[in-house]
């Protein structure tokens, strides 16, 4: 039987892979997707939460309503992270966030 | 329900002012497009005259809970209005040099203005970070406007890539607080956690997330690593407005997540509060003394304020014996943080400005290139010195009134060793701004060509340095305001 305590686990091992992932890779495609499985660790938190609390019906209702909100905030941001990186790519010819290191200190 | 339109008339205009500018664009001739900037402006001060004042003395809850209108709101709103026209003045002849798409900037910039207009307005969780992540996106482009030039491509990375993660890390705080307590709004949580004050694990991990994306927002220690980066990649007139509005929004609306929110749970975060504040106070007073990029040095120095700013924070989470807030102090403290956002606003901005003219858009900002800078424009040097001095927090600027009604309002809450190390950092942070100073009226250059200035230049200057000396001795004309504000939050 799958109850709320495996959801919130699966969730926060999302999660922390999502930050393990942030922390290690050196393609600044690969830290953005990271960054998206992240979100939706928490998309999958605000799901299990709705359907396994004993909320009311409006409180069931908005758990719903923020996960497709967190779903087009992701996505704006996705654009507008593949536009910088595309700058990024035709300044340097590389994604590697290594190089990026003009400013330090 | 009652959907009351006509409280959110203001937020209507700006968004439509908006697309106004946008429109302009594709009718106007190009060697037409500079005026845009006066129509930016002056659009944004008659919405302050016709739209805010009016509802001024306004209480209400918009859309059910999710908006609410109050002093404290419409006090952030004019500011935001105010201060945002004033920027796009100031910023006019950088943008029309330097930027080939004028009319996207301005409308950009306004964009986020009605981001930080629903931000201080909101009373619930969901609704602010809809609102800051629209402030985020606005300034991702405005940090990434220059295209051309290599050091804002790598800033406008860095901060996309670690603003998102932060958002992420917040949206995580902000799950596991609606998946405990079933609700996001702001009143609601308080009754909440009145009701038991035992927490949970899942809920204390929520509250420390969403605490720690908020702290990054505002660039405190731990979480400062790209508010230098960015503030020196980006073009002056945006790094000015890093510096001045996007912080005064996030500040305004994590006051009122803390007094209205998490105010029953405030001996948990007091503490940490108070560690963060002074380890931003030292770290960023101490790095800015080795800096020799003047961005850079008023990055590390606003890494500083923001210290200060949130030890008046952790100061408002002193309760009384039945652990509920002390309205009177609490309220000196919101005031002393209300006064010093202000003055550092326009401090910040008088330098930018300043800094923006000295060195266009070059590509290192060295303190070096200000030698002998009186020679060249006495005005300007004047002016520096007035803001450098007033970030210092020496008299008869504002910033010295500031500091002291804040760090005053902050001694009579919590320990007066706190309130010592805020003030031994100031004095350490006088020794670099003093050392600009030395630079532009000691040292000799051997280029002395005059700068000269525009008139709308000059008196933005004339008018900055009128405010910053007038509110240092004047403060009260302000207060009045500041009251309202607090009064109505609390």
């Amino acid at each position: 039987m799958i109850d709320l305590i495996h959801i919130q686990i699966l969730s926060a091992i999302m999660f922390c892979i999502g930050v393990y992932g942030v922390m290690t890779r050196r393609s600044a495609i690969l830290i953005l997707m990271c960054i998206e499985l992240m979100l939706n660790a928490v998309n999958i938190n605000f799901i299990g939460f709705a359907a396994f609390r004993d909320f009311s019906e409006s409180q069931r209702i908005f758990g719903h309503v923020i996960v497709v909100f967190i779903i087009t905030i992701a996505a704006v941001e996705l654009a507008l992270a593949i536009a910088i990186i595309l700058r990024l790519y035709k300044n340097k010819s590389s994604v590697n966030i290594d190089e990026v290191d003009l400013m330090k200190w | 329900m009652n959907n009351n339109l006509d409280l959110l008339i203001p937020e209507i205009l700006v968004g439509s002012l908006a697309f106004i500018i946008l429109g302009l664009d594709l009718f106007l001739k190009p060697k037409f497009k500079e005026y845009i900037a006066y129509i930016a402006s002056a659009g944004l001060i008659l919405i302050f005259i016709f739209s805010i004042i009016p509802i001024w003395n306004t209480k209400a809850n918009i859309y059910g809970d999710i908006l609410i209108l109050d002093g404290y709101a419409v006090f952030f709103k004019s500011i935001f209005l105010i201060l945002g026209a004033i920027l796009i003045l100031s910023s006019k002849s950088y943008v029309s040099n330097y930027f080939s798409y004028i009319a996207e900037y301005y409308s950009i910039v306004i964009f986020s203005i009605l981001a930080m207009m629903f931000m201080v307005s909101s009373a619930e969780i969901l609704t602010a970070y809809i609102s800051l992540e629209l402030l985020s996106f606005s300034l991702y482009v405005l940090v990434a406007f220059n295209r051309f030039s290599n050091r804002a491509n790598e800033a406008s990375i860095k901060y996309i890539l670690l603003g998102a993660f932060s958002s992420a890390i917040l949206l995580y705080g902000v799950s596991q607080i609606y998946g405990h307590l079933g609700t996001t709004n702001l009143t609601q949580i308080q009754k909440e956690l009145s009701v038991n004050s035992e927490m949970s694990l899942g809920l204390i991990i929520g509250f420390s997330m969403f605490i720690a994306g908020f702290l990054f927002k505002i660039g405190i220690v731990p979480f400062h690593m790209w508010v230098p980066d960015v503030y020196e990649g980006s073009s002056t007139p945006v790094t000015a407005y890093l510096a001045v509005l996007v912080k005064v929004a996030v500040i305004a609306l994590f006051i009122r997540v803390l007094v209205v929110g998490l105010i029953p749970i405030a001996q948990d975060w007091q503490l940490i509060l108070i560690g963060f504040s002074i380890v931003s106070m030292v770290l960023g007073n101490v790095v800015a003394l080795i800096q020799s990029n003047i961005k850079r040095l008023l990055a590390y120095s606003s890494i500083g304020h923001a210290g200060y700013i949130l030890l008046g924070l952790a100061a408002i989470g002193t309760l009384d014996q039945k652990g509920l807030i002390i309205v009177d102090f609490s309220r000196l403290i919101v005031n002393g943080i209300i006064l010093h956002l202000i003055s550092y606003s326009l401090a910040s901005i008088a330098i930018f400005l300043c800094v923006d003219i000295i060195f266009g858009n070059s590509d290192d900002e060295q303190i070096d290139i200000m030698r002998g800078l009186n020679a060249r424009s006495p005005l300007m040097s004047l002016l520096i010195t007035a803001s450098l001095i007033s970030l210092g927090g020496l008299p008869i600027f504002v910033g010295f009134t500031s500091k002291f009604y804040l760090f005053n309002a902050i001694g009579t809450q919590i320990s007066l060793w706190y309130v010592g190390i805020a003030i031994i950092t100031s004095l350490i942070s006088l020794y670099y701004y003093l050392h600009v100073i030395r630079k532009i009226y000691i040292d000799n250059n051997e280029d002395q060509i005059a700068i000269s200035l525009p008139i709308l230049t000059k008196s933005i200057l004339v008018f900055l340095l009128f405010a910053l000396v007038f509110l240092g001795i004047y403060p009260n004309i302000l207060m009045e305001f500041i009251y309202h504000a607090s009064e109505s939050l609390l």
